[in-house]
């Protein structure tokens, strides 16, 4: 059982519709409702529709029985000569019947059992989720069989054993959802305004755990209908109801098996699958539209590189990083491709910290993925080029390019509780990155260069033994730029390594990743939206907006002499404490969407700036000398 | 909490579980409807005196507890009875000294049966269950890593009907199957071959486990397989499984190192949570294929009304679920040192 | 290594293969059956199958045969005393146990003074009821004094098997009931040599059998739980005989060549009944916590008998039995031979005749609903009628039942229930209107006639309630009667009671159906009156095709 994410209260909006809205977009429950919707079809109309009538034998005799599927018997006779589908159509309803009220009865027990624990707390969530426990531990079916079997086998039993006996997944998933609302703001907020319990819970609460609630109703109905066909089979289903358990029952105590009768016995076993496979599609589908999953993962296989232009060829071999008019689109089937980023280059020289700055969903990240080739699925290099000392890594093959990863360019991602793995200590996370580059690296030794790493992080060396958890935030990050220094690469590319820190720690990390850089001469890349950060640290700064450069100089230039607005602005929305009582503003409106960018300039809707030409034509980038690139057309009118 | 303060915790929770469970399963086999001494038997062989007889030399006639004769109709009994010659106490000091009683049915200790036919089901849990967990983690881990591929697709789909089948149709169709192809339809061994070689005997004791392991590994399989993927999917989205990829390892070794594991903990909750369920799967497998476990043997004593071994057959399985959910406890633990401070 | 062990593994697959097709190995018949003993103690045991294996371990007295006679086993000579409650039996020299100790009077003498002193042997305790003492005065002679003179002491020493006493005399205690006896040692035809309960039980001929040594060598009884698997086990091969076929499977299994099916009267009678409450208020056993709310139209024999006319015994017999049965006609099965009564002329089906005679006793349909009822108006004739939960054919028989019972104007409330539930119930509350049940009785027709005497309201075995002094008078009559030609004609007459009173309706009487695969093995005998191919007269006739 997954986790069940936050659902937002959708305001306005009936159960029915948003149940519609679902089952739109959700293959899976459309095919198990249709599924579903046939057999309650077939259950309700089947006195109309059963050719026979299944509880009268009148007319039937020896040579009746156990008939092969003909024109008058679509499926065969059954062992007393009856007409398999007729019954079959019966089942359904005694089937139905026993899962919808049966898992009623569950829905409620659990329902108020998890409602109460989750909503009250305290000793009475203790007392209740330990009962359920309780319930958990003694094998149900066992019990139910005992208690259907010493007492009455009729229906309206079966449905009350199996009811009460199926509540206890219900309770745990109610009383957790319960938890998880019940400390929300808006319930927090109504409890202040001095809103009475059963106010809360039936406005607040009930709308949020509905929909969870309904989810797992479908696969309690679905384990009921198990369960009394279970029951039917094993002889202690109600005999005077024709159940599909009753119909298996009869075929296998009565001799369908040896006399090759395979219809008696597949009937109504494939009435069993379809309903529970139907409701289980359903039950499935609901849940992936509650919480919905990420398309995809970073296992898949990327997308291959396509050179749009013939190979550019790197110009410079003594520099770390060469990247050649990159291009990244993101490709959703049916749709037209996201640009995510367009005709990107710029230099890293060795030794060189360059600051990678712009709002976010401005391409930043899919930039720095690319550099390692590390786009997930959707994304693919349409054109452009990242050379290496000369070497093009985008021609690469995957396994010259793996090998190539965290040796030359490392990477220390954004937030590095989710960056490392939880289960594995930090020491080992990072010793697995020198076994990786360096297979021969003596196994004596690797104790030694790991506490050497933490240490020149900051790390005390009896700590390589602890995991993640047991770490603070800023030391995570120590220890990911200790990982990140393990192959001694020459670049490394830093993502927005603090945000999430507080302000102390931001500075501690950021004075580290600057001493370390000095200390051994690495190459950095410094994404960030913080034009501050860049100031104090960085040489050179790439400014990006919309997926392409807007400009591309020093450090100096930016700050003194920028010529994008959109860098201009940036500079207006972050306080420069030596140019105190400087009013701060932040841009309006957002970044464009990648997948429906403005027809000219994208910077254009936001740009205080704006004419005529920036609305129809795309600024083309124009180099101003002295390493300085920029996207506007007002550069083109030199100052 | 400590680590030592959790697990005493956790043994305690568990034997206060037992102790419920001890005292339910007294209480519930005497309010429910039934004479033991009578066993569904309608015989004119048997007479009123035979049933006195009967129900004296199991010690039904002492009162359940004291002051209460038995519980089916409600019976007021006498009070002066010594509360230690009540039923409810004998029970309890004979389990303290490892005694389940004597079944009412088979007239032998119920120790000894349970002992038997404990064996023979562990042996096709264990069996199907390993082949279950195999194949659902492998199937799984496919489906997730080639996710929205057709692959993955048919997985899915796999995994769904192997889930919604019902246990006892899928036996009898590989019975059907199996008894049209060479395989031993009945029982776990050829009777008579007590006296053949080792090997032999193996074989035709494999030849017997394979159809019910098989049933059983397909209708577990199904769910290990959906959760499998479903964890993994989570999984390979999660940040450090981009590190890995970043660090330069290869697919194989982020599954090996990085995902299995991770990927594995909801599994390990789920296999502890089901051996309860197992059961019910069991006794559907061992009644359709002659196996000769403890699920039919609960439910041979269900239809005999044979007391003490639905006792001890419930205490038994109760006893293994809560010892397998500790066990649980203390594997996600180990795989999962978040779980060690709360 | 790992390699290694796979070979070894096929080799042994092929060498199993090969040992199926058998050649010079022993003949070992495998028989499928649906429940195995629950005690190979014989006293402990509850199930007729305990008493299978015990047949075939141990002897007794007398044995019963095929043909429904009993002869002389163990005994050789009887002499009984004018008064009829002295019997002196001499027995069989040189008889010995399968441990090779030798059987004689005392042993005799001691398994019979064991059951009668342990009330707690649930059914063998009842063949002992009117023994008074039991000496053996010398190794040959066996002296029994009854309490009263019956005329049936026969069928009664039939299954008491003699139990070794050198063996028994440590158990004869508190623990004859627990003791497990897995050594089984007897003086049978044949010996227990493997027993694995719920699986299987293997017995080894007994070479010293006085009767003649069987012909083949191993008999083995393996269990299925289900009655369709064990069929499919006999057409695979994997059994050579069984004793149960379900009706359904008849038709396919007589369509194999090299199977046969045998279909009779079964060894023990087994009957159906449907059984009415017709308890008369003033035989209500109070004391007993009797409730005897039964429906006040079943006290009216007319009623009774209307319902039996409206009751198609032949349907009845085609859909659950598929033909495999005769109809019913009162409490003796047909089965039972010479106690049977052919004399008597059943109720024919006529629906027309039922109405007529409900109409003409006054139970109309006045508010037309298409429901008759009572002559006073009171009470519509809507009956309860349940049937014990674990029987699998009594649904489809109240279907039949409720659809032509129906066509007279009644209708039936249908409810399957636990069969303890059901006891509790049925007798001596007698909380109930109609029940679908069954006996299965000794051959001795004492046990089925017992059972609707006044003396058993209170006992709980009558189970209709029924009270006719006559009948009373005939039963005691007959349980003393000594002369065989009379006792008959007695055992007749209550049956032609029963039949016209209609405290039940009888609605067939179910055939046995075994089957054996004839390509392994020939010579059962399967052409009795009796259907038994597991009876020890049968097992050591058989023989190995040649």
């Amino acid at each position: 059982m997954t986790a069940i994410a936050e659902i937002k209260p959708t305001a306005g909006s009936s159960p029915l519709l948003a149940f519609w809205r679902v089952l739109r977009k959700n293959r899976m429950a459309a095919v198990g409702l249709g599924m579903l919707t046939v057999i309650v079809l077939l259950a309700v109309f089947a006195p109309a529709l059963a050719p026979y009538d299944p509880y009268s034998s009148e007319g039937l005799g020896v040579a009746d029985v156990y008939q092969p599927p003909d024109s008058a018997h679509w499926f065969g006779t059954d062992d007393a000569g009856k007409d398999i589908f007729s019954s079959f159509m019966y089942g359904a309803r005694v089937s139905l019947t026993v899962g919808f009220f049966a898992s009623f009865i569950s829905i409620i027990i659990g329902g108020l059992i998890g409602l109460t624990a989750g909503f009250y707390g305290g000793r009475t969530e203790t007392i209740l989720m330990r009962f359920t426990d309780l319930m958990l531990v003694i094998p149900d079916l066992p019990l139910i069989v005992v208690i259907v079997a010493l007492t009455k086998p009729s229906l309206l039993n079966i449905i009350f054993v199996i009811g009460i006996f199926g509540w206890t997944t219900t309770a745990r998933i109610v009383r957790s959802q319960t938890l998880a609302v019940k400390s929300r703001k808006f319930v927090l907020r109504a409890r202040g305004l001095g809103a009475g319990n059963a106010y809360i819970i039936r406005r607040h609460i009930l709308p949020l755990v509905m929909p969870i609630l309904v989810v797992n109703a479908v696969l309690v109905v679905s384990s009921a209908i198990l369960n009394e066909s279970t029951l039917s089979f094993i002889g202690l289903g109600d005999p005077a109801a024709i159940s599909w358990g009753q119909m298996l029952n009869f075929a296998f105590s009565r001799g369908a098996m040896s006399s090759g009768a395979w219809w008696a016995l597949a009937t109504p076993g494939f009435g069993i699958v379809w309903v529970v496979l139907a409701l289980t599609l359903l039950g499935q589908g609901l849940e992936q539209a509650l919480n919905p999953r990420l398309d995809t993962h970073h296992l898949m296989p990327g997308r291959p590189v396509i050179h749009e232009e013939a190979g550019a060829k790197p110009i410079q071999t003594d520099v770390a990083l060469e990247v050649r008019n990159l291009s990244i689109d993101y490709i959703a089937e049916g749709k037209p491709p996201a640009r995510a980023v367009q005709n990107v280059s710029f230099t890293l020289r060795q030794g060189e910290l360059m600051g990678l700055v712009g709002e976010s969903g401005c391409g930043k990240t899919t930039l720095m993925l690319s550099l390692l080739r590390l786009l997930p699925a959707a994304g693919q290099i349409v054109n452009g080029s990242v050379c290496y000392k000369g070497k093009d890594m985008t021609a690469m093959s995957e396994d010259e390019l793996s090998a190539l990863r965290w040796k030359i360019i490392s990477i220390v991602f954004q937030g590095a509780m989710n960056a490392l793995n939880p289960v594995r200590t930090v020491g080992d996370q990072i010793a697995e990155a020198i076994r990786r580059h360096e297979p021969n690296f003596p196994r004596e030794k690797m104790t030694g260069r790991v506490v050497e790493l933490l240490d020149m992080v900051g790390i005390s060396a009896d700590r390589r033994g602890h995991f993640p958890h047991q770490y603070s935030g800023g030391m995570r990050q120590r220890a990911m730029i200790a990982m990140a220094l393990a192959c001694n690469p020459d670049v490394i590319v830093a993502d927005e390594p603090t945000t999430a820190l507080d302000v102390m720690i931001q500075a501690q990390i950021l004075q580290l990743l600057d001493n370390l850089r000095k200390r051994l001469g690495l190459s950095v890349i410094f994404v960030t939206h913080d034009l501050g950060v860049v100031a104090d640290l960085c040489d050179k700064a790439l400014v990006m907006y919309g997926g392409v450069i807007a400009e591309y100089a020093d450090v100096d230039t930016i700050y003194n002499a920028s010529r994008h607005p959109y860098t201009q602005e940036l500079l207006k929305a972050f306080p420069d404490l030596s140019k105190p009582r400087k009013k701060l503003t932040s841009i309006p409106g957002h970044p464009p969407r990648l997948d429906n960018l403005p027809k000219g300039c994208r910077f254009a809707p936001r740009c205080p700036l704006v004419f005529e030409r920036c609305l129809t034509e795309q600024p083309a980038l124009r180099d101003l000398g002295d390493d300085h690139i920029v996207g506007c057309h007002l550069a083109e009118n030199p100052t | 909490m400590s680590r030592w303060q959790r697990l005493v915790r956790k043994a305690g929770w568990a034997l206060f579980t037992i102790l419920f469970v001890v005292i339910l399963n007294f209480f519930l086999f005497r309010i429910l409807p039934g004479d033991p001494a009578r066993q569904g038997v309608r015989d004119p062989r048997l007479t009123p005196e035979t049933v006195e007889a009967i129900r004296v030399r199991f010690g039904l006639d002492k009162p359940v507890i004291n002051c209460i004769q038995t519980f089916s109709p409600l019976e007021f009994g006498d009070c002066g009875v010594n509360p230690l010659e009540a039923q409810f106490f004998i029970y309890v000091a004979n389990l303290l000294r490892g005694d389940l009683g004597m079944s009412f049915y088979y007239n032998r200790p119920v120790g000894d049966i349970l002992g038997e036919r404990l064996w023979n089901t562990v042996l096709l849990i264990g069996a199907g269950q390993i082949l279950a967990i195999f194949a659902g983690a492998l199937f799984g881990l496919g489906a997730a890593w080639k996710a929205r591929t057709s692959i993955d697709y048919s997985a899915l789909i796999a995994g769904l009907v192997a889930w919604s089948v019902p246990t006892f149709w899928l036996g009898i169709i590989l019975l059907f199957w199996g008894s049209n192809n060479g395989f031993p339809i009945g029982g776990k061994e050829t009777p008579g071959m007590s006296s053949y070689p080792f090997m032999m005997r193996m074989n035709d004791f494999l030849h017997h486990l394979f159809l019910p392991t098989v049933t059983y590994t397909i209708v577990f399989m199904g769910e290990y397989l959906l959760i499998m993927r479903s964890s993994l999917l989570d999984v390979f989205a999660e940040d450090y499984i981009l590190t890995a990829k970043a660090k330069g390892l290869n697919t194989f070794q982020i599954l090996k190192d990085h995902a299995l594991k991770n990927g594995m903990l909801p599994l390990v909750t789920i296999i502890a949570i089901n051996l309860g369920y197992t059961v019910a799967g069991v006794i559907q497998i061992e009644s359709v294929f002659s196996w000769p476990g403890l699920g039919g043997a609960l439910y041979e004593a269900v239809t005999r009304r044979d007391f003490p071994m639905l006792q001890g057959g419930f205490l038994l399985i109760a006893v293994s679920v809560i010892a397998a959910n500790f066990i649980a406890d203390l594997t996600y633990a180990y795989l999962d040192p978040r779980v060690q401070v709360e | 290594m790992k390699r290694k062990i796979l070979y070894l593994l096929l080799i042994c697959a092929f060498a199993v293969a090969a040992c199926g097709g058998g050649g010079g190995a022993p003949a070992i018949v495998r028989i499928g059956w649906g429940q195995g003993p629950d005690t190979l103690n014989i006293g402990a045991a509850w199930l007729a199958s305990a008493y299978t294996i015990a047949e075939l371990t141990y002897s007794s007295m007398y044995e019963l045969n095929l043909d429904g006679t009993i002869t002389p086993d163990l005994m050789t000579e009887v002499s009984t005393s004018d008064d009829g409650l002295v019997y002196t039996y001499t027995i069989r020299e040189g008889v010995k146990f399968h441990d090779g100790e030798p059987l004689t009077a005392s042993d005799v003498a001691f398994t019979y003074n064991l059951v009668m002193s342990h009330e707690d042997f649930p059914t063998l305790h009842s063949y002992t009821e009117y023994f008074a003492s039991v000496e053996a005065p010398d190794d040959k002679t066996v002296v029994i004094t009854l309490t009263e003179s019956i005329p049936n002491i026969e069928s009664k020493l039939i299954f008491l098997y003699i139990l070794p006493e050198h063996i028994w005399k440590a158990h004869e205690g508190e623990d004859a009931a627990t003791f497990e006896n897995l050594e089984m040692i007897g003086s049978g035809p044949f010996k227990m040599l493997e027993y694995k309960p719920n699986e299987f039980i293997r017995l080894g001929a007994n070479p010293d059998y006085y009767g003649g040594a069987a012909k083949v060598d191993e008999v083995i009884f393996q269990i299925f739980s289900t009655s369709d698997v064990m069929v499919q086990a006999l057409k695979s091969g994997q059994v050579d005989m069984i004793t149960g076929v379900p009706n359904t499977s008849v038709e396919t299994l007589k369509q194999d060549k090299n199977i046969k099916v045998v279909s009779g009267a079964p060894l023990a009678p087994d009957l159906a009944d449907i059984i009415f409450n017709v308890t008369d208020p003033e035989n209500c056993p109070v004391d007993e916590g009797g409730l005897c709310t039964g429906h006040p139209a079943l006290r009216d024999k007319i009623v009774r008998q209307a319902l039996a006319h409206a009751t198609d015994k032949q349907k009845i017999i085609d859909v659950i039995l598929l033909g495999l049965g005769d109809p019913g006609i009162a409490l003796i099965p047909s089965g039972l031979g010479e106690w049977f009564n052919s004399s008597i002329k059943d109720y024919e089906f006529d629906v027309e005749k039922a109405n007529q005679m409900l109409e003409e006793a006054g139970y109309l349909d006045t508010d037309g609903d298409g429901v008759r009822e009572l002559p006073d108006g009171s009470r519509p004739l809507t009956f309860r009628m349940n049937w014990p939960s674990s029987d699998t054919t009594a649904p489809r028989m109240a279907e039949i039942l409720a659809e032509t019972w129906g066509q007279i104007g009644v209708t039936l409330e249908m409810q399957a229930v636990e069969s303890d539930a059901l006891t509790a119930q049925c007798c001596p509350t007698l909380d109930f209107d109609i029940i679908l049940w069954g006996w299965v009785a000794d051959p001795d027709p004492n046990t089925l006639l017992i059972i609707p005497t006044t003396d058993q309201i209170p006992t709980g075995y009558n189970e209709t309630g029924y009270s006719n002094p006559r009948y009373d008078e005939l039963f005691a009559a007959q349980g003393v009667e000594l002369d065989h030609q009379k006792r008959v004609e007695m055992v007749w007459e209550m049956q032609a009671i029963i039949h016209e009173d209609a405290p039940y309706i009888i609605p067939y009487y179910a055939y046995a159906i075994q089957a054996y695969r004839t390509d392994r093995f020939t010579g059962w005998l399967d052409n009795q009156p009796k259907v038994s191919l597991e009876d020890p007269s049968s097992l050591l006739a058989g023989e190995p095709v040649k």
